[in-house]
This record gives structure tokens, C-alpha cells and sequence, in this order.
């Protein structure tokens, strides 16, 4: 990683500081009354879901959408970088600036279900799963910032993947194999289980890959 | 041993849905300073977008720093400093903030410099860039921006919006950037007054062509306005390089832009004035002539 590339991607975290630091305390809130038990255990997860999942949509439109509008991405164009490297940057520096408190929701959400007494082991493929599901629909809302300067449309990919995580749910709980495991006392990781996350890094894979083939070989950038 | 131009644009062409941008060629060597002038419209944000690799052009050659545009843009804006009326710095950091991120990507950042500008454009570092008022903005860019020494700065339309003591002391920046003879800039307006002031070279634009480029003293020493006194009965012969022709009773003004003292000698007793024209005159006069000879 170059000099460059650094100071870019040290730039989003900086710039993206408060909004990383609040949705991180958010979601951790979110995770303390779910802890409260088993009564506020479905509020604490909505919370939970409800941040990674804003704080994902407002990341990626403030970062890419609000930099193009608000003309500062001509700022950033006039130093010394091609198209290519700010598509590449912008993938690697806003996908760290999500990781970090999704690393670390992820794995206070993982371990409460494994350390509170009441709630089966049994949930952790659906937690683990939900948490892809959140890396991968964020991945797609940054593709879609990255390749659209419409509002419209991109008001549509935000629409389309929160919409899908109520979806996904459904699905997963949809799954016999998943469903029928939910209450067990352990948990087990199935085939429908690697399947679905199989899919997740799929998805992730094509949509973090897909701006290096298609927005960074735009020859008119503005 | 020749320098590498600073810019060279060869017969390019760039299409838009509702504008072309057609044959346009252009050089900035070494050491100069170059107004490009145009009418709103007229081309010259994209012309210098195609300079800074934001867009490429459809046909012809762009070389900048002597890098093929927009592939070598990265090594070519290192020494770029391109400042442009609507470009913005990021609303939630202060302008010191902004200082250090650039100084830490440039070798050529002037410290010294930097805080000399700080003082002359009365900015406060500390101050959030989103409490800056529109002219201490554009000061704020064209900081950081002429804070790395660059050899080449390219600048769209830098003193709109500015009252006219902010764009004097910005207009005295650019003459102390041309200090050192390696360095050029190419500044866009159409405040002719502002380019008339700065430029020793001018190039106007319009509807996409480029309409003229010289030397600003060939421009002023070549243009001129002459009224002539002709009695009824006779008629004014045929003369070359007569860009324009009132009539107004006796009297007929002509405009021309191949002035000299043969000319006057030629036409006479007939002369009663010979206007000098300032630079927002010619520059008028060129676009519409050159717009009657295109049909437009």
C-alpha cells in the first residue's frame, strides 16, 4: 500500500471518525439491553441490526454520494491519483471503515448468545449468518455509490437492500435445516449453513471486485 | 535542448450530447501565462478537464507535463496545482487539517510559504472549512494549491465570486508564482480585466473552437478601431483584414486586426481616430466575427 493510498484511506476514517465512534456505541447499546434478558432481547437485536445496517447506508452515501455532490471529489481528483486508484481506495478505505465496528458488533452479538444462559447455542449459525448478510449488503450498497451518480438510484439500492435484510430473515428462518437448530443446546454447522455464507462471500467477492472492472475504467470521472 | 511544453493539446475533440468541443490545439510553454478566455458555455471547463485527465478526450492528443492525459494523470498531478471555482474542500475538517493532509502528500510543500498565505489571505487554520465564507474558500484552495510549489497551476475561473481586493491579491500571487521562469499557468475567465492584467499570452474560446490564440501585446498592438470621415459620393475601397464595418452617415468605424501605420497612410486625410481596444473589446469583436464566418 503506497503513500497515497494511506493518507486517502487515513482521510475517510478521520473524516468518517464520529460517524464510526456513534454507530459503534449505538450498536454496543443495542447489544447491553439485549443482555438484559430474554424480554429485551429482541429490542436490544433490532437495535443492533437497525445500526450496522444505517450506519452502512449513511458511510457509503456521505463518503462517495456527498463527497461528488457536495464538489469536494475534485479536490480529492486533483491530487496525484488516477481513476483507478480512487476507486481503489475508496473500496478498500470505506470497506475498513465498516469492518471495525461490524467486527466488533459481530462479535459482541456472538458472544452473548454464547455466554447468556438462556439463549440456545443453536441461534449462532442464524447470528453468524445475519452478520455475512450485513458485510455483503453493505458491500452492495458501495458498489452501487460507487457506479451511479443518480439520487434516484441510489435512493433504489438503499431501498432494495434494506428491504432484503427482512427478507433474508424470513429465508434463513425459511430453511428447515437452520430452523429446526435454533433452540438446540449447541450449534451446528451444516451444509445449508456453509451454502448460505458461501453465497454472503459471493456476493461480497463480485460486488467489492465489480468498481475495478466497470467504475474504474470510466475514462470521464466528473 | 528544448523544454517539454506544459501543455500540449492537438486536434481534439470531445462530444457531449448537446456540445462539441471541436480541433482544439493549444500550447503553454515554460514560463507563461495563459488566459483562456470564453463566453459562458464557450468550452473551457471541459477543455480544462480534458488538461486534468477528468475526462478524456474522443479524438486528438493531450499532453500535460509531458505525460499522455488522463493515462499518466497521477504522475503528471504532482506537479499540477488546478484550482477550479467550484471545487470544494471537505465541510467537516478545518482548514489546518487540510494543510497537513496535503503537505503529507507533497514533497514540494512550502511551510513558510504556507503561513505567509495564511496571513495574506487573513484565513484562519483552525476554523472549520464549513464556516468559511465563499471568497475565503476559493483563497483556501488556491492555499493549498500554491503551497506546493507547483510547475504548472491551472486555475477555472479562479476569481469568480471574489470582490475586487481579494482578486487584486490573488492576481499579485499568481505574477509572484511566475517568479521562477519553469513555472506556467493557465488561468480561464472572462473577466478579460483579470486576464488582460496577468496573462502574456491569450487564447478566446468560443462554442467549442478555438477562436485565437496570441501573444496579449500582438493582441493589443494588432487590433484597432478607426473612424473615417467619408464625403457622399465616395465609397471606401475594399480593405483586407477589416473585421467589422459601421456606417453612420458620413462617418464609418472600422474594426481591424492587422493594424499599422501603412494602413493609415493608405486610407489618408479620411481618418479622424484611431482607437486602441482593450482586450474585452477584441476579444467581443473576435467571437463575433468568427461566429458570422462560421453562419452562427
Amino acid at each position: 500500500m503506497n503513500m497515497l493510498t494511506r493518507k486517502l484511506i487515513a482521510k475517510d476514517f478521520y473524516l468518517n471518525r464520529w460517524l464510526i465512534t456513534g454507530s459503534t456505541a449505538a450498536g454496543l447499546a443495542g447489544l447491553a439491553v439485549a443482555a438484559e434478558g430474554e424480554m429485551r432481547f429482541n429490542i436490544g437485536m433490532i437495535i443492533w441490526l437497525t445500526t450496522i445496517v444505517a450506519f452502512g447506508v449513511v458511510l457509503a452515501t456521505f463518503a462517495i454520494a456527498n463527497e461528488r455532490k457536495e464538489r469536494a471529489l475534485q479536490f480529492v481528483l486533483s491530487l496525484p491519483l488516477s481513476h483507478g486508484d480512487y476507486v481503489r481506495i475508496k473500496v478498500i478505505g470505506l470497506l475498513l471503515c465498516f469492518l471495525v465496528p461490524w467486527a466488533l458488533l459481530s462479535a459482541g452479538a456472538v458472544a452473548l448468545v454464547a455466554v447468556m444462559p438462556r439463549m440456545p447455542d443453536g441461534m449462532l449459525p442464524i447470528v453468524v449468518l445475519l452478520c455475512g448478510f450485513m458485510l455483503a449488503n453493505y458491500s452492495v450498497v458501495l458498489c452501487g455509490a460507487l457506479h451511479t451518480s443518480s439520487e434516484g438510484l441510489m435512493t433504489l439500492v438503499i431501498i432494495v437492500t434494506n428491504m432484503s435484510i427482512t427478507l433474508f430473515i424470513f429465508l434463513i428462518l425459511g430453511l428447515p435445516a437452520l430452523r429446526e437448530q435454533l433452540h438446540a443446546p449447541a450449534p451446528l454447522w451444516n451444509s445449508t449453513f456453509w451454502t448460505v455464507l458461501s453465497v454472503e462471500i459471493a456476493t461480497l467477492a463480485v460486488t467489492l471486485s465489480l468498481p475495478y472492472f466497470v467504475a474504474a475504467r470510466r475514462r470521464d470521472f466528473i | 535542448m528544448t523544454q517539454t511544453k506544459h501543455i500540449e493539446m492537438r486536434n481534439v475533440r470531445k462530444a457531449f450530447r448537446f456540445f462539441t468541443l471541436e480541433d482544439l490545439s493549444l500550447d503553454l510553454e515554460p514560463g507563461q501565462i495563459m488566459g483562456f478566455v470564453g463566453p459562458n458555455g464557450a468550452g473551457k471547463s471541459t477543455t480544462i478537464r480534458l488538461m486534468t485527465g477528468l475526462l478524456a478526450p474522443d479524438a486528438g492528443e493531450v499532453r500535460v507535463l509531458g505525460h499522455a492525459m488522463p493515462e499518466g494523470q497521477a504522475l503528471a498531478k504532482r506537479d499540477i496545482g488546478f484550482v477550479s471555482d467550484d471545487m470544494r474542500l471537505f465541510n467537516h475538517a478545518t482548514l489546518a487539517w487540510h494543510m497537513q493532509f496535503v503537505a503529507s502528500i507533497y514533497s514540494g510543500w512550502d511551510p513558510g510559504y504556507a503561513k505567509t498565505l495564511v496571513k495574506r489571505f487573513n484565513l484562519r487554520p483552525e476554523q472549520n472549512v464549513s464556516g468559511l465564507s465563499s471568497g475565503e474558500h476559493v483563497k483556501a484552495v488556491l492555499l493549498l494549491a500554491l503551497a506546493r510549489r507547483p510547475r504548472l497551476l491551472i486555475l477555472d475561473e479562479p476569481t469568480s465570486g471574489l470582490d475586487p481586493v481579494a482578486r487584486h491579491e490573488l492576481l499579485t500571487e499568481f505574477m509572484d508564482v511566475l517568479r521562477d521562469e519553469d513555472r506556467s499557468i493557465l488561468f480561464s475567465s472572462h473577466n478579460t480585466v483579470d486576464v488582460e492584467r496577468i496573462s502574456d499570452r491569450i487564447t478566446f474560446i468560443d462554442r467549442g473552437r478555438l477562436v485565437d490564440s496570441s501573444d496579449k501585446e500582438d493582441f493589443l498592438e494588432s487590433w484597432r478601431r478607426i473612424q473615417l470621415h467619408v464625403p457622399s459620393g465616395t465609397t471606401l475601397p475594399d480593405l483586407p483584414h477589416i473585421i467589422s464595418r459601421v456606417e453612420d452617415g458620413q462617418f464609418v468605424t472600422i474594426t481591424t486586426n492587422r493594424f499599422s501605420d501603412d494602413l493609415v497612410s493608405f486610407l489618408g486625410n479620411g481618418v479622424r481616430q484611431v482607437h486602441r481596444m482593450s482586450l474585452e473589446e477584441i476579444f467581443v469583436a473576435n467571437v463575433m466575427h468568427h461566429r458570422e464566418m462560421r453562419g452562427q
